[in-house]
């Protein structure tokens, strides 16, 4: 095991320091973006199953497949805040 | 990884299935029809969703006939759609249900061979709405013997239950016990094996086949009761309900006041509050069965809306399909027969 000696301590607050701020942005968009695929896989098989009935429904169901994608809108807002 | 991908399953099937739901015949479809003597049927019927099926048998039927095997043909060709659209889990769910068709088919086939039946009658009559292929379907159909039916089957989840029944057809020389064995084996692989730990959509599905059987019990127990005749309601007592059991079915079959007694106590007492005070005020069966058969529609179309994404909307679009079916062959039916307007409206379940 080893021991948090003043030294390490130092080191470890450079190293954090060397992660430029925006990193947590990127992040922050690639897990809105798996959010919005994993959201938008149910959406899309059912808006195909309507459009496949109807098709009519084709609008409705482009537009309603791809409201997750607004989450990675806020995120990548977030980049210009 | 596997549960996203039921749901995209589950999305997919429901959406298209709520879509057809909508487009069955509705209230005012129903007035017109009732309205309508079998030749109009016939071509309102070629304008709707039974066009195709109408233009395929016009050649061949005519009048009721050709109603009656449009509309059997069109509700097999929807429901081998949604065992082609489903997979996994709701393919298990839903083809639990339509097996019903299967067991339907065997009994079919089993009459006709009995029978001496041509073999195109036997045909004519399958629905060819069940887990079964078609080309099972043509073997059993070419069968010339009830032993080379049962044999056929064995491959099926029939196939135990008819070996074990066959040797009491030997011996007896009548089809109840194959009936009843087939009828058995469908109850039972209805309610069997389900997860240990279902989801709520599921634990609403065995609720509702549940519910399904014991308004089955009921059904038979009072049309025993009511026909006085000596036979043992034991025989016809489906498990597995959560109503009642067999020795509770044969005491109360003795008397139906009884009965209504019961049922006003037990479980399903605020759905069927109606149904049981038309039985008492009116005295009739049909009444009653319709308002069986409205409870439980209403019931599936109430789970739709609580839980969209399960079994739940496919079985309500089931049950209302056959429903639809049943309820334009009894117009036709009727209007043949020379019946009223109004009784034939009596007959019709609508919701």
């Amino acid at each position: 095991m080893m021991e948090i000696t003043p030294m390490l301590l130092g080191a470890m607050v450079l190293q954090a320091s060397a992660i430029p701020a925006k990193s947590g942005i990127a992040i922050g968009v690639g897990l809105a973006a798996i959010g919005a695929g994993m959201a938008e896989r149910s959406i899309g098989a059912a808006a195909i199953g309507a459009i496949a009935e109807d098709d009519d429904m084709l609008v409705y169901g482009i537009l309603l497949t791809v409201i997750p994608e607004t989450l990675v809108i806020f995120a990548l807002a977030l980049n210009f805040v | 990884m596997s549960a996203t991908v039921d749901t995209a399953n589950y999305g997919y099937v429901t959406a298209r299935v709520r879509s057809r739901r909508a487009s069955l015949f509705d209230e005012s479809d129903y007035r017109k029809l009732v309205r309508m003597g079998p030749g109009e049927i016939a071509r309102f019927m070629e304008e709707t969703e039974y066009e195709t099926e109408m233009n395929a048998l016009g050649a061949r039927y005519g009048g009721v006939d050709l109603i009656e095997y449009a509309l059997n043909r069109n509700l097999a060709k929807h429901f081998d759609d949604l065992l082609r659209f489903a997979d996994g889990e709701l393919y298990d769910y839903i083809a639990r249900y339509l097996r019903k068709f299967d067991a339907w088919n065997i009994k079919t086939v089993i009459r006709g061979v009995y029978t001496d039946s041509d073999q195109q009658e036997i045909t004519d009559d399958l629905i060819r709405a069940g887990e079964f292929s078609d080309q099972l379907l043509d073997r059993l159909v070419e069968s010339t013997s009830i032993e080379m039916v049962v044999e056929r089957l064995s491959n099926t989840i029939f196939g135990p239950a008819l070996e074990d029944a066959y040797p009491d057809y030997e011996e007896t020389g009548v089809l109840v016990p194959l009936e009843n064995a087939v009828d058995r084996a469908f109850y039972s692989d209805m309610l069997g094996e389900f997860p240990e730990e279902p989801s709520e959509g599921t634990r609403l599905y065995i609720r509702f086949l549940r519910a399904e059987i014991d308004f089955r019990n009921v059904r038979n127990a009072l049309r025993l009761a009511r026909s006085g005749a000596d036979i043992d309601p034991g025989a016809y007592y489906i498990p597995d309900g959560r109503l009642f059991d067999e020795s509770e079915l044969r005491q109360l079959t003795a008397n139906i006041g009884q009965l209504t007694e019961y049922l006003r106590q037990g479980p399903y007492a605020s759905d069927l509050d109606d149904a049981l005070s038309e039985l008492e005020a009116a005295d009739s069966l049909i009444e009653f069965e319709r308002a069986l058969q409205q409870a439980l529609l209403e019931y599936a179309d109430t789970l739709t809306n609580r839980y969209p994404l399960s079994i739940c909307p496919v079985i309500a679009y089931i049950r209302a399909k056959e429903r639809e079916v049943d309820n334009i062959r009894a117009i036709a039916r009727g209007k043949e027969a020379g019946l009223t307007d109004e009784e034939i409206e009596e007959e019709l379940v609508i919701v």
